[in-house]
């Protein structure tokens, strides 16, 4: 079946209020022209799952479409905090639950075994049990010791970026995996954007590397620079010059504004454009 | 005595915590600085990642950007999350970790600042801190700057759990805190006890400055030894491995901050373009 669609097609099959789960961590491999897509849509009331979010979470925020998100971690690692997310968490105007990397992982986990939770100790003992109502604890009925219950995640949708996929739905991830391919199982449908689409012969001589199958994927959009301005390895690094421009613009009101005009409010092609050439883009970037 | 700086002096009592074969990662420059000097001396068997989202045993040059990078130029092993978080849970892993407070007890916290239901600032967010301080054998901390809002009586927010009631009756010994070094000092917690005590203080550094600088009263015994400062072998390993200084980010801030990174940026660029050709795929 030949599944290729654009980022406006996924977006439309997206509903207001859907749970959302990006792949990706950090600075590394967000589908980031997916998120665009979506940010610069109307949908409302969303609910992202994200594991170490940075990026796509704060987009989203200052843009609007955010309800609620599940994260572990959002922030910008070495180059600061994440200015909407930081505001709305400070202001309240979004709910948030804190999480942990493991907890979002078993969740996921536990919606894919389809049970309702799955035990750790990761939490015990911290704030993050204390204020996040999904948690609960739980006797080992075995050996009688606490556990921390971790609920099911289950996302309505998955958004994931890979370096290459085929038509069918097959993705080739090169780098890290991070936790997509968790995303991919425990969504009910999963979007893919790929760096380059291939045909399933020469995909399938991936081997190991092709770590979402098919089974699990409703649509892949064929998106160079799919991901920027993180990282997609071995394609390119992230874009550190652009992240400074986004969190130097995402602090300040009319900044924004402009920010949003230019890079996101504007068609892939147009958003290459705004970065200067693809030469100049593949000079900085591919090493 | 050779020339040292104090992150030359901190990484190096960082590395000094690490031996065995376990695998050691970073989400810092420092951090995985340490993980290379303990290696690269006192500790071969370490199984080192560069960065979290690296492979094991790559030659960790510190990064802002690279670590898959380096990963994938030197051929070194990917790692899945499910690995890392296997070796969390199998007490297989050390992480040194930079929080923005600790207390006492050895509580940590990266989330928030203030209340987290109404923050006065919010950070980050706990990340893997939970599942750290719930399995290993060893919490390893460090702070770049001791001071009265870093090392607090009580943390805002428990990202990673100390000696605690709730540790007591939940998780015992696994995951409490063991080390901590800042710029005055390394610091441990008696297990009985549960409480930070002085284990040594760097050259130069007075009782007296450690009480000011930490944010509850701490005891400082007399005739505590004083940290071995770095010799001439670990400081050039520590300069040969980062030849960018891209340790020197985390004591700087605001223009000074952003120069320093804008020229590392472009020089990390030049350095990997020029030391390993890339691998096509």
């Amino acid at each position: 079946m030949n599944k290729v669609v654009t980022c406006e097609e996924v977006v439309a099959q997206i509903e207001d209020g859907a749970t959302v789960a990006i792949g990706g961590s950090s600075l590394s491999r967000k589908p980031m022209a997916l998120v665009r897509a979506l940010a610069r849509s109307n949908r409302k009331n969303l609910r992202l799952i994200v594991n170490v979010g940075g990026p796509e979470v704060d987009l989203l925020i200052g843009t609007g479409r955010v309800a609620e998100v599940i994260y572990a971690f959002v922030g910008f690692e070495v180059m600061g905090l994440a200015p909407h997310f930081r505001r709305a968490r400070q202001d309240g105007s979004v709910r948030f639950q804190e999480w942990t990397e493991y907890t979002v992982m078993a969740g996921l986990d536990a919606a894919i075994k389809r049970v309702p939770f799955l035990p750790t100790h990761a939490g015990l003992g911290t704030d993050v049990m204390r204020v996040n109502p999904a948690f609960r604890t739980i006797q080992d009925p075995f050996e009688g010791t606490t556990l921390l219950a971790v609920p099911a995640l289950r996302p309505d949708v998955a958004l994931i970026h890979v370096n290459l996929a085929d038509p069918q739905g097959n993705g080739v991830i090169l780098g890290d995996g991070h936790m997509d391919a968790l995303c991919a199982k425990a969504a009910r449908r999963t979007f893919l954007s790929a760096e380059q689409i291939l045909l399933p012969e020469r995909l399938q001589t991936y081997g190991h590397d092709v770590r979402i199958l098919r089974p699990l994927v409703t649509g892949v959009v064929e998106a160079p620079w799919g991901a920027h301005f993180t990282g997609c390895a071995p394609d390119y690094r992230a874009d550190l010059t652009h992240v400074q421009e986004y969190l130097g613009a995402a602090r300040d009101g009319p900044a924004w504004h402009e920010y949003l005009e230019r890079y996101v409010y504007a068609s892939d092609q147009e958003y290459l454009r705004a970065l200067g050439s693809e030469r100049s883009l593949g000079e900085r970037l591919r090493v | 005595m050779p020339e040292y700086s104090i992150d030359e002096l901190i990484i190096t009592c960082m590395a000094r915590e690490l031996r065995g074969e376990v695998i050691v990662t970073s989400v810092t420059s420092l951090g995985a600085l340490a993980a290379h000097l303990a290696k690269s001396t006192h500790a071969p068997d370490l199984a080192v990642l560069s960065t979290p989202e690296s492979g094991m045993d790559a030659i960790p040059m510190p990064t802002l950007s690279l670590g898959q990078f380096l990963t994938d130029n030197q051929r070194a092993i990917p790692l899945t999350m499910e690995d890392i978080f296997d070796a969390i849970f199998t007490d297989r892993f050390r992480i040194w970790i930079n929080p923005a407070q600790i207390d006492q007890a050895g509580n940590v916290n990266i989330s928030v600042i203030g209340p987290w239901e109404h923050p006065k600032v919010a950070l980050v967010g706990s990340r893997g801190i939970p599942e750290d301080t719930s399995h290993l054998s060893q919490g390893l901390y460090y702070l770049t700057s001791h001071t009265p809002r870093t090392v607090v009586p009580k943390v805002d927010f428990i990202s990673g759990v100390g000696y605690t009631p709730e540790r007591e009756k939940w998780l015992g010994p696994h995951g409490a805190p063991t080390c901590l070094v800042t710029d005055l000092g390394v610091f441990g917690w008696d297990p009985q006890r549960g409480t930070m005590a002085p284990r040594s203080l760097h050259p130069g550094v007075t009782a007296d400055q450690v009480k000011e600088r930490t944010g509850f009263p701490i005891e400082v015994p007399p005739r505590l030894p004083v940290t071995a400062p770095p010799g001439p072998d670990e400081i050039a390993i520590l300069r040969a491995a980062d030849p960018l200084e891209v340790r020197k980010l985390e004591f700087s801030s605001g223009k000074d901050a952003a120069e320093k990174f804008a020229a590392i940026y472009e020089r990390e660029r030049q350095t990997l373009h020029a030391a390993w050709p890339r691998r096509r795929h």
